[in-house]
C-alpha cells in the first residue's frame, strides 16, 4: 500500500485544473457529466456536511446551504462537524438547511439562489433537479478509491481555490514534520488500524483525515484477517467488524474512537462502549495491553479534510507524549 | 326492467356491468382527490396562495417553480403510487381471501426493493429508467417463485401462498438488512429514507417513469378483477365455476408485480396502505371485482396525497417521512373502520 500520498494527490491537484471558459470552468465531474462552474463561486450548497461542506470551509470556501441543517444554520445532527472539525467560531455564518438529511427540499434550496451545487455521487438520483437550480458538480466520497483527504483537494480544483489550498498544506505538513519529531521511534515499517464504535464496530477505511495522518507519518496499514480490497474493505468511511476478529487485531499501532452520533466521544465514552460490544477486550486486546492504543474524538479526525488530519496529527503527539 | 346487483342498480356500458353506486362512490372520490392535490399545490415552504392558482393571478418564478414544477408532480406521483399499491393489497387480498394480505406480506415489495437495492449498490452510474424495470424483476422474480411452488395442486392453495410469501418476506427482508448494513454509509443512509416511504425526488421525471408500467398494469387490473369476483367465492367455487386457478394467480401476481414495482421504486414501500386502504373503501361501499380494485386504489390514492401534505407541513426541518404520516393519518381511520365494523354486526 502507498503509504506517502502528499506528492501524488497534490499533482493531482494541479493537473486536473480545468481550461478556462468565458462564463466560468467546463469541467467533467465524478460521475463523468459536463459542468461549466463559475470561476469564483459565492453561494455553494452542499448535501454533505461533513464529506464535503468542511473540506471547502477548510480551505475558505463559502457555504450557504447544507443538508440536515435547521433554518438558522443550527444542526439537526447529534454533532455539528463544523463546530468539531473547524472550531465553533471558525464560520460565523453557518450554511442553512436544504432539508432533513436525504430529503433535499428544493424549495428551500432554490430559495437560497446558489451558484453551485457540490453533491456526492449518492446524488445521482436528483441531479437533473439540482442542475435545475444551479451547475451541479458531483464529487467522489467514497465509491471505488478515495483516500485521506483526497475530497477536499479535489474540490480545491473544482472551485479555483488552489492557493488556500497551497496554504493549509505547508500548516499541515509543519504539523506533520512536529509530529514525526515527537514520536519515539520511526513509524516506516509500522502497522497501524482504526476501528469506530457504533452500535457495532467498524474498522475506518480509507477516506478521513485520520488516515491521511496515519498514513503520511509512515505507518502502514496492517492487514486484517478476511477483509482487504474486494473484501468490504475499501474507501466507504467504515466496514463492520465482528467482535472476535476486533480481539485478534495486533497492529503496531490502533486507534480507537467512539461513534460520532453520540456526544460522548472520549477515551472513557470509548471504552464503556466497547465493554458493552466486547466484553473483556482490554484483557485480550494485545494493542490495549502493551500501550498501542491512541483514543480519538472521531467527529474531529473523520472529515476528508486537512483540519481533521491536523486534529489526528495533535492526538498522535499526545500519546507520544503521555 | 331496469337489472340489480346487492339491491343496486346496474348499468351496462360497453359490455361491462357497473353497479351505479361504484361509479357514484368512484366519482365522488376522484373529486375528493382532485381537490386534495390542487389543495397540495400549497403546502410547502414557498408560500403559494389557492388565489395565485387561479388563471390570470400570474404567480412569480418561485411560485411557478414550487407549484408547478415541484409539488404538482408530486402529488400526481404519490396518487398513483398510493393507488397502485391498494389496488395490489386488493388483489392479494382477494387472491389469498385473507384480510392483511398485501404486497409486502407476499415478498413482492421485498423482491423488487432488494433488486433495486443491489443495482445501486453494484452499478453506481445506474441510469434512472433501469429502476423501475429491476424493481419489477425482483418483484417478477417472487411472483414465479410463488405461482410455481403453488401450482402443484389446483385447489387450496391461498394458506401456502400465503405462508410461502411470508417466509420469501423475511427471508428478502433479513438480506436487504444485511445488504444495507454493509453498503456505504451514504447510501444507506438514503436506502433507509426510501424504505420509511418518501416522495422527496418525484418530480415529472419518475412520474414518466412510472406511467407505462402502470399503462403496462391496466389491462391486466381490467381482466383480473372478474377473477377475483369468483377467487372471493374461494378457490374450490370459482374452480367449479370454471376459473382456471393456475391462469388466474399468475395474473393477478403478474399485474401486483408491476403496480408494486412501479410505486415502490419511486416511493418505497408504504407499508400497511396495501392493508389499510382496501378495508377502508370497504367499509365506505361493500364491493368486488373490479370496483373493489377501483375503490381501494382511489382510497390509497387519496392517503398518500394527504400523507404527503402532512409531512411537508409538519416536518419542513426534521423531514417526516411519508410513511409515518400514513400511518398517523390512516390507522385512526383504520381502527374507526373495524370498529364501526364490528358494531354493525353486533347489531
Amino acid at each position: 500500500m502507498q503509504r506517502h500520498l502528499l506528492l501524488p494527490l497534490f499533482l493531482s491537484v494541479q493537473l486536473a485544473a480545468p481550461f478556462a471558459h468565458a462564463e466560468g470552468r467546463a469541467l467533467t465531474d465524478d460521475t463523468g457529466r459536463s459542468v461549466v462552474v463559475p470561476d469564483s463561486p459565492e453561494r455553494i450548497v452542499v448535501t454533505h456536511d461533513p464529506l464535503l461542506g468542511v473540506p471547502i470551509l477548510d480551505i475558505g470556501g463559502r457555504i450557504v446551504g447544507s443538508y440536515g441543517r435547521t433554518d438558522d444554520g443550527g444542526s439537526l445532527a447529534a454533532v455539528d462537524f463544523i463546530d468539531t472539525v473547524l472550531g465553533e467560531d471558525a464560520v460565523p455564518l453557518r450554511p442553512k438547511g436544504v432539508g432533513p438529511s436525504g430529503q433535499m427540499d428544493f424549495e428551500k434550496l432554490r430559495a437560497l439562489d446558489p451558484d453551485l451545487i457540490i453533491g456526492s455521487e449518492y446524488n445521482a438520483g436528483i441531479v437533473e433537479q439540482l442542475a435545475q437550480i444551479a451547475p451541479t458538480y458531483l464529487q467522489n466520497t467514497g465509491t471505488g478509491r478515495v483516500r485521506g483527504f483526497e475530497v477536499e483537494q479535489s474540490l480545491a480544483g473544482v472551485l479555483g481555490l488552489e492557493d488556500a489550498l497551497a496554504a493549509r498544506f505547508s500548516a499541515y505538513q509543519e504539523a506533520l514534520a512536529g509530529t514525526r519529531d515527537a514520536l519515539p521511534g520511526s513509524p516506516e515499517g509500522k502497522s497501524y488500524l482504526v476501528v469506530i464504535a457504533h452500535d457495532d464496530l467498524r474498522l475506518v477505511g480509507e477516506t478521513s483525515g485520520v488516515i491521511q495522518a496515519l498514513e503520511d507519518l509512515g505507518y502502514a496499514r496492517a492487514e486484517v484477517e478476511g477483509l482487504g480490497e474486494g473484501n468490504g474493505l475499501g474507501s466507504n468511511f467504515a466496514v463492520p467488524l465482528s467482535p472476535e476478529l476486533f480481539m485478534r487485531l495486533n497492529p503496531d499501532v490502533l486507534v480507537l474512537m467512539n461513534s460520532y452520533t453520540g456526544s460522548e466521544r472520549d477515551e472513557a465514552s470509548t471504552r464503556a462502549k466497547l465493554d458493552r460490544i466486547a466484553p473483556g477486550w482490554a484483557r485480550f486486546l494485545r494493542p490495549e495491553k502493551e500501550a498501542r492504543t491512541i483514543y480519538i474524538d472521531s467527529a474531529k479526525v473523520s472529515t476528508p479534510s486537512i483540519a481533521s488530519a491536523e486534529h489526528a496529527l495533535a492526538a498522535v503527539r499526545n500519546w507520544a507524549a503521555d | 326492467m331496469t337489472r340489480r346487483l346487492d339491491g343496486y342498480r346496474v348499468w351496462r356500458v360497453a359490455g361491462v356491468e357497473t353497479r351505479r353506486i361504484d361509479l357514484g362512490v368512484a366519482l365522488a372520490l376522484l373529486g375528493v382527490a382532485a381537490v386534495l392535490i390542487v389543495a397540495s399545490l400549497t403546502v410547502g415552504t414557498t408560500p403559494v396562495a389557492l388565489s395565485d392558482l387561479l388563471p390570470g393571478q400570474g404567480m412569480d418564478d418561485a411560485q411557478r417553480y414550487a407549484a408547478l414544477t415541484l409539488r404538482l408532480p408530486r402529488a400526481m406521483t404519490g396518487f398513483l403510487a398510493g393507488a397502485a399499491i391498494a389496488a395490489s393489497g386488493a388483489m392479494l387480498q382477494s387472491l389469498t381471501r385473507n384480510p392483511i394480505a398485501d404486497p409486502g406480506l407476499l415478498g413482492l415489495a421485498q423482491g423488487s426493493l432488494l433488486a433495486i437495492l443491489l443495482a445501486l449498490i453494484l452499478l453506481t452510474n445506474l441510469p434512472q429508467g433501469w429502476v423501475p424495470l429491476i424493481g419489477c424483476a425482483g418483484g417478477l422474480g417472487v411472483a414465479l417463485f410463488l405461482a410455481r411452488v403453488t401450482a402443484q395442486s389446483r385447489t387450496g392453495d391461498a394458506l401456502a401462498l400465503l405462508l410461502l410469501g411470508l417466509a420469501v418476506e423475511t427471508t428478502l427482508s433479513a438480506i436487504t438488512s444485511i445488504v444495507i448494513l454493509y453498503a456505504p454509509t451514504d447510501l444507506s443512509f438514503n436506502v433507509s429514507v426510501w424504505l420509511a416511504g418518501s416522495l422527496f425526488q418525484a418530480g415529472w421525471g419518475s412520474l414518466g417513469a412510472m406511467l407505462p408500467w402502470l399503462a403496462l398494469s391496466l389491462p391486466l387490473l381490467f381482466a383480473a378483477g372478474p377473477m377475483l369476483r369468483l377467487l372471493e367465492l374461494g378457490e374450490e367455487h370459482a374452480h367449479a365455476l370454471g376459473l382456471s386457478l393456475r391462469a388466474a394467480r399468475l395474473t393477478v401476481l403478474l399485474t401486483t408485480v408491476l403496480l408494486t414495482s412501479a410505486a415502490v421504486t419511486v416511493t418505497g414501500p408504504l407499508v400497511f396502505l396495501g392493508v389499510m386502504a382496501p378495508h377502508i373503501a370497504g367499509a365506505l361501499l361493500p364491493s368486488s371485482g373490479r370496483a373493489r380494485l377501483l375503490l381501494s386504489g382511489l382510497v390509497g390514492g387519496i392517503f398518500v396525497v394527504g400523507a404527503d401534505c402532512l409531512s411537508r407541513s409538519l416536518g419542513t426541518e426534521i423531514g417526516l417521512p411519508i410513511g409515518l404520516c400514513l400511518t398517523l393519518l390512516g390507522v385512526p381511520l383504520f381502527i374507526v373502520t373495524l370498529r364501526l365494523r364490528m358494531l354493525r354486526r353486533a347489531m
